[in-house]
């Protein structure tokens, strides 16, 4: 099982940022929707849409594939 | 694996098992109950007639063999297993011992494996009866956890 | 040569050796709780665990619709494969199915289940309904977790259990509908079409309360309880008592003791195999919900605030009813959660390798 967005759906709201517990241990700033400081987290929204960084490291919770309105980022 | 040999050898092999059921003090009509050969045939066999010694020879090179391969023979010459395990016990050139470590999970590979009919499980550990034991190591190298070792018994 | 065959059936599967015994591994995916004890277990290392967490939250409607979602949002027939074995590497040993705290991976040997075997260790753990004392009220079907108990009750009629006279006078009556509206037991039905208009009462429905007799404007209802009013209990008491059964399913059971938490009567009883304990390290949290997603006994529930500026636990437990099986502290990304067994009920075995096995659950 992978982690993958898809670009095209991306509203770039950030709510998967967010909501990802790995990135909120990563990165506590992220949880308050103020932007992450570093790039170790596991996706950010650069230019409006979603990116990911490092994939590995997600524990496939799928959280954010809960959260995202759009069916842009999923587990699979 | 070999599939058909010639029958005289089989006939070799069961020369050295019944030469050897008589050095262990058995009679003719014993050996032939075990061999499963007539008695007639037994008789031949211990007086020297009618026998290729060409056959003995043969067989003689397989019981030398190792373990392992010298099984694969005799059951590809003797072909029923309940026969060839008679052959082989009789004929082994070595005894063995066999130790079975605590890590044994009871899976029963061994069980299943064994050519013998060796082994058994209990209390959910493997136990080996050396005395059926023919040495071939197939349990010791099959084993997952690695918990059988099989030691042959030196001739003092 | 002996090999294993591995037979698929959906996403349950048989993995079968014949020789001189037969060996079967089944999997039963359905029952699975994604503990990840066999996995942790097997000594061969044949056993692949997939990401619970994620296949947990495929069980649920990704629209996001607020905590209550849990209850809501269920899709029932969830068929993720929750764990796979490589049949080239399973010797069949059985570790995995005498280790698993459920049903989902059951060994077989010459069609004899390992847990009905001596020889193996099994967890002392049960979980029953004594009919005698049981009195269907269902909810422990309500409260059971994974649904595996099914309540049936008969209820009496109303007539076996309160009897009396009605009668209207439709002379008198205007079928203003009054006593319709008014009776709680909907035993009276009145047409009020002009012209068609007419009243009837059901006397299999009515409880004899008397409420139409008193809201009549026109006095057109003469009703009266034989209890009440002659204190003539002429009713067969045998004919008035709930009568039900109870099914549960052994298989999906996990002794999690929510029927036994909330049964009335002392009808549902349960022993647990593990005993240990539950620990979230809530600054660690980031309450992403896995672990209740994921959760075979409904231990695990956010927490909603009842007023502004709490400082509250993120995820709150109900630790009576957990099995200590580790399947939230798999599940938890930020291993927040820490599970531990500190005593197994087992029946007793000799094997050196099995005890050491099922003391290595105690971490």
């Amino acid at each position: 099982m992978e982690l993958k967005v898809n670009q095209d759906n991306c509203l770039g709201c950030g709510v998967c940022v967010v909501a990802c517990p790995v990135n909120a241990a990563i990165s506590p700033e992220v949880a308050g929707g103020n932007g992450s400081k570093t790039e170790e987290v596991i996706m950010m929204v650069e230019n409006g849409f979603i990116k990911l960084f490092d994939k590995d490291k997600c524990k496939k919770c799928g959280t954010c594939q809960m959260f995202c309105p759009v069916d842009a980022i999923w587990l699979e | 694996m070999v599939n058909k040999m010639p029958k005289h050898i089989a006939s070799g092999l069961k020369y050295l098992a019944a030469v050897k059921l008589k050095e262990q003090g058995h009679n003719q009509q014993k050996i032939a109950e075990e061999l499963d050969i007539d008695r007639s045939t037994v008789s031949h066999y211990l007086n020297g007639r009618n026998l290729s010694w060409n056959s003995i020879d043969v067989a003689k090179t397989i019981t030398d063999l190792y373990p392992k391969d010298f099984l694969t023979m005799v059951q590809a010459i003797i072909q029923d297993p309940e026969k060839s395990r008679k052959i082989v016990i009789i004929c082994k050139k070595y005894e063995y011992d066999a130790f079975v470590d605590d890590s044994c999970i009871g899976c029963g590979l061994c069980v299943d494996l064994c050519f013998m009919k060796s082994i058994t499980l209990v209390s959910l550990k493997a136990q080996i009866n050396s005395i059926h034991c023919c040495g071939c190591q197939t349990c010791e190298n099959e084993c997952p956890t690695n918990s059988i070792k099989i030691l042959e018994i030196e001739d003092d | 040569m002996i090999k294993n065959m591995k037979e698929s059936k959906g996403n349950d599967f048989d993995i079968k050796r014949a020789a001189e015994e037969v060996r079967n591994l089944s999997f039963n995916n359905h029952v699975c709780i994604g503990c990840g004890i066999c996995e942790s277990t097997c000594p061969v290392e044949a056993i692949d665990l997939k990401d619970m967490g994620a296949i947990s939250r495929n069980k649920f409607n990704t629209e996001f619709s607020g905590h209550d979602k849990l209850n809501q949002n269920i899709i029932e027939d969830n068929e993720d494969l929750k764990l796979t074995i490589d049949e080239h590497k399973c010797v069949l040993c059985g570790m995995c199915s005498g280790l698993c705290p459920v049903d989902a991976l059951k060994l077989t040997i010459d069609d004899t289940p390992i847990r009905e075997m001596d020889i193996y260790p099994h967890y002392n753990d049960y979980a029953r309904i004594d009919d005698d004392e049981c009195i269907y009220c269902q909810k422990c079907q309500t409260a059971c977790p994974r649904d595996a108990i099914i309540i049936e009750r008969n209820l009496p009629k109303r007539s076996d259990l309160v009897t009396g006279e009605i009668d209207v006078t439709e002379d008198k009556c205007i079928y203003c509908g009054i006593c319709a509206e008014m009776c709680p037991a909907e035993a009276i039905e009145v047409d009020r079409e002009t012209g068609k208009e007419s009243i009837v009462i059901d006397k299999d429905k009515c409880v004899y309360c008397l409420v139409c007799k008193k809201s009549c404007p026109t006095n057109a209802i003469d009703a009266l309880c034989r209890i009440c009013s002659y204190g003539e209990y002429d009713i067969n008491p045998e004919n008035a008592i709930v009568l039900g059964s109870s099914v549960l399913d052994q298989e999906l059971c996990v002794k999690c003791g929510w029927c036994e938490g909330v049964c009335p009567t002392n009808a549902a009883k349960t022993k647990k195999a593990f005993e240990g304990t539950l620990e979230i390290d809530q600054d660690k949290c980031q309450t992403c919900g896995a672990c209740i997603d994921i959760c075979p006994c409904n231990v695990l529930s956010f927490v909603v605030p009842t007023g502004p500026g709490q400082k509250l636990d993120k995820i709150l437990k109900k630790e009576e009813y957990c099995i200590r099986c580790g399947a939230c502290a798999k599940a938890c990304p930020n291993d927040a959660i820490t599970v531990k067994i500190t005593n197994i009920d087992h029946t007793p075995t000799n094997s050196k390798t099995w005890i050491n096995a099922l003391n290595a659950l105690k971490n």
